[in-house]
């Protein structure tokens, strides 16, 4: 089953360097699969002289942000994949991104925007009846305890 | 046959006496392929003889309908495919036969039946993208391609299983239930539009609506044998679409064969003003491609520049898997292309860069689940408590999973380092790309690279089960359209598993990706993909 060789990390060199294969179409015998370890994730995560410090993720910390409740075991079993998950994503450090414009989506044509003119939406009684809490023309929610 | 087609958008009908009442619906009971296959007819288009049958008087939209309800009564038990199924079926199909018996025009698409993955919003009818938080949501519109398939006269049968949100490649990330694949009921159909591959695999529809934002209809279309096609990025309004990663999520389409989703795809494509992204870009008509085989040169691709990705075929692909796509790339030459290897460099990069970006796009979209306007609420004393409950609660694993991580990768002093990056990368998958679409008319690889595993296999381990999207998630990070259409049998469950073949073609031309994989299905010895180990409807 083709699993995590996949997720090899890419050569020491830039990127753009082709790895060339003996064979135009590789031989049927499947390799071992073997999960290679990234040993230039642990340098992403070191002190640079000019990368700034990327401190591993605070679960609790960004649960609050999410406003999502997690329970303590939660916490452990999504902490421990996250950050798995992220260790990953650090080998996208070692790209030379130098002068790459970020895309931030596929290329677009212009100037679809539409009349910002406001039109009765007819099927009101629809969007009401999904409304968990209601009362009159209001959604009711309960009170902001303010935290400052 | 197919016979060539000069379709206008509606039907003119002809005069006709009812010869004879049918119960018979071609194509539900092919014969299924078998590793050693002899010549089989080829696949014929459901769409098309339907409206045949329809316009002859052979059979009615009424009988049609039954017959896929008795089917989905039948099949559903074990497969599991639907969250819900329309109540108005009958009535919809009893509609069409009264138009068709006044004479009146009747729309493409009549009588044909559809599967709606359950994150396109279909106006009353629930829409739970398969998440407790949605659990009782019925929207109060339709998407917009949803309302074009109604104007054709297609019949929304019901609403597909899927992964919670799109998040997930089984189907088993469903809040409510795991989908089994029509080909070997242990294992997954794939995902995220897993529900909506296997209905139409297993016949309970004839087409259905997916949602493919890192292979989400090309992964389990491969896995289910089934054709599967991803438009170009702004190709289908995606007005109604539960947004996940909104720069790379689009509709796609379900079909046993190419003609279908090409069908498909047309009546569901062209601007929208209710979608800034969607295109203005001109559709052709796309079935125009869909000629007969009878009518083919000997060699119908004759000149065709393929680009075969060489990183595709490297260790980590199953061994089958590979010798599926070799023999599909023999069978391009066969029918006159040219076959040669591309590289991409940046392929590997393709796919912590998607990662990075829809976690942090989806943490931004699922925001508006707060449990306030719609949904599922967990009441609270306090406000903030109200929306961390909610949403506690309301969501599954996976999704709250994916949320954490966008957060963290868009956090202030984290962004530069993850989203921007991952979209700096975007931009070289896009150059690698272009470059090797100047050179090539379509590039080719698997589109998966296993057949469908073991339901449970993957699911405590999110790299393993995200590894098997790196076929797929490049595509979507170009923007680019691509179809995935079965091309071989590989070792496993009861007959066998299906392997499907990906095409890549250039922003827009989806018209080329449709006529080569028309050719390429047609010309297939032993095609006709019907899962054997479901009962034939009597």
């Amino acid at each position: 089953m083709a699993t995590r060789a996949l997720l090899a990390v890419i050569s020491a060199s830039p990127p753009r360097i082709i790895r060339i294969k003996a064979s135009t179409f590789p031989s049927s015998s499947s390799s071992s699969l073997q999960f290679q370890r990234h040993s230039r994730i642990a340098r992403c995560f070191s002190s640079d002289s000019n990368s700034s410090v990327l401190q591993p993720p605070d679960v609790s910390r960004l649960a609050e942000t999410a406003r999502i409740s997690l329970t303590p075991s939660e916490i452990e079993e999504c902490g421990a994949k996250i950050r798995q998950v992220i260790d990953w994503f650090g080998q996208l450090q070692q790209v030379d991104v130098n002068s790459v414009e970020p895309a931030i989506r596929a290329e677009m044509e212009g100037g679809n925007l539409r009349e910002d003119a406001p039109e009765t939406f007819e099927n009101r009684e629809s969007i009401r009846a999904s409304i968990p809490s209601f009362d009159e023309v209001y959604l009711k929610v309960p009170k902001v305890l303010n935290k400052e | 046959m197919l016979s060539t087609l000069q379709p206008p958008r509606s039907l003119t009908l002809l005069p006709f006496r009812r010869l004879h009442t049918s119960k018979t619906i071609a194509s539900l009971s092919s014969p299924s392929p078998t590793l050693d296959a002899s010549p089989i007819s080829p696949p014929q288009s459901q769409i098309l003889t339907t409206r045949r049958s329809l316009l002859s008087g052979e059979t009615t939209a009424s009988e049609i309908a039954k017959s896929y309800l008795s089917r989905i009564r039948l099949t559903e038990p074990q497969l599991k495919c639907f969250l819900h199924v329309s109540e108005n079926v009958l009535r919809e199909a009893q509609e069409i036969d009264r138009r068709i018996s006044r004479g009146e025009e009747v729309g493409p698409l009549a009588g044909v039946v559809i599967g709606v993955k359950d994150n396109i919003c279909t106006e009353g009818m629930p829409s739970t993208a398969a998440s407790r938080i949605l659990e009782h949501y019925r929207p109060p519109f339709d998407a917009t391609a949803v309302r074009k398939v109604k104007e054709m006269g297609g019949i929304v049968v019901g609403k597909t299983n899927m992964d919670e949100f799109g998040m997930g490649s089984t189907t088993e990330a469903s809040a409510f239930q795991v989908t089994a694949n029509p080909w070997d009921l242990t294992r997954v159909p794939g995902g995220s539009s897993g529900g909506s591959a296997a209905a139409v695999a297993a016949r309970q529809s004839m087409v259905s609506l997916g949602s493919d934002t890192g292979g989400s209809v090309r992964q389990p279309a491969s896995f289910c044998g089934v054709v599967g096609l991803k438009p170009t990025y702004g190709r289908v309004s995606r007005f109604g679409l539960m947004a996940y990663a909104s720069s790379l999520d689009v509709i796609g389409c379900f079909g046993s064969t190419v003609a279908d989703a090409g069908m498909l795809l047309h009546a569901v494509s062209g601007y929208d003003k209710f979608d800034s992204t969607s295109s203005k870009q001109d559709v052709p008509e796309f079935e125009s491609q869909f000629l007969s085989v009878d009518s083919f040169e000997s060699e119908p691709l004759k000149g065709l520049r393929v680009g075969l990705i060489r990183e595709t075929l490297e260790e980590g692909v199953d061994s089958g898997v590979r010798s599926a796509t070799q023999e599909a790339a023999s069978h391009l030459e066969a029918l006159g292309c040219v076959v040669t290897e591309v590289s991409l460099p940046s392929f590997s990069l393709g796919l912590p860069a998607y990662y990075v970006i829809a976690s942090s796009e989806s943490s931004s979209n699922l925001s508006r689940y707060d449990g306030v306007r719609y949904g599922n609420q967990v009441m609270a004393d306090e406000l903030n408590k109200l929306y961390e409950c909610s949403r506690g609660q309301g969501f599954g694993g996976e999704v709250k999973m994916r949320i954490l991580m966008g957060t963290y990768a868009l956090s202030a002093g984290y962004y530069d380092a993850y989203y921007k990056r991952a979209q700096q990368v975007r931009t070289l998958i896009r150059k690698d790309f272009k470059a090797a679409l100047d050179q090539n008319d379509i590039l080719i690889s698997p589109a998966a690279p296993s057949a469908a595993y073991k339901i449970g296999e993957k699911k405590d381990d999110p790299l393993a089960m995200y590894a098997g999207d790196i076929m797929t998630v490049n595509v979507n990070l170009a923007g680019l359209p691509a179809i995935v259409l079965p091309c071989g049998l590989v070792e496993g469950g009861p007959s066998g598993l299906p392997v499907g073949l990906q095409m890549i073609g250039a922003a827009f031309d989806e018209e080329k990706l449709l006529k080569v994989g028309h050719i390429f299905e047609q010309t297939l010895k032993g095609s006709g993909f019907v899962p054997p180990t479901l009962p034939n409807v009597a």
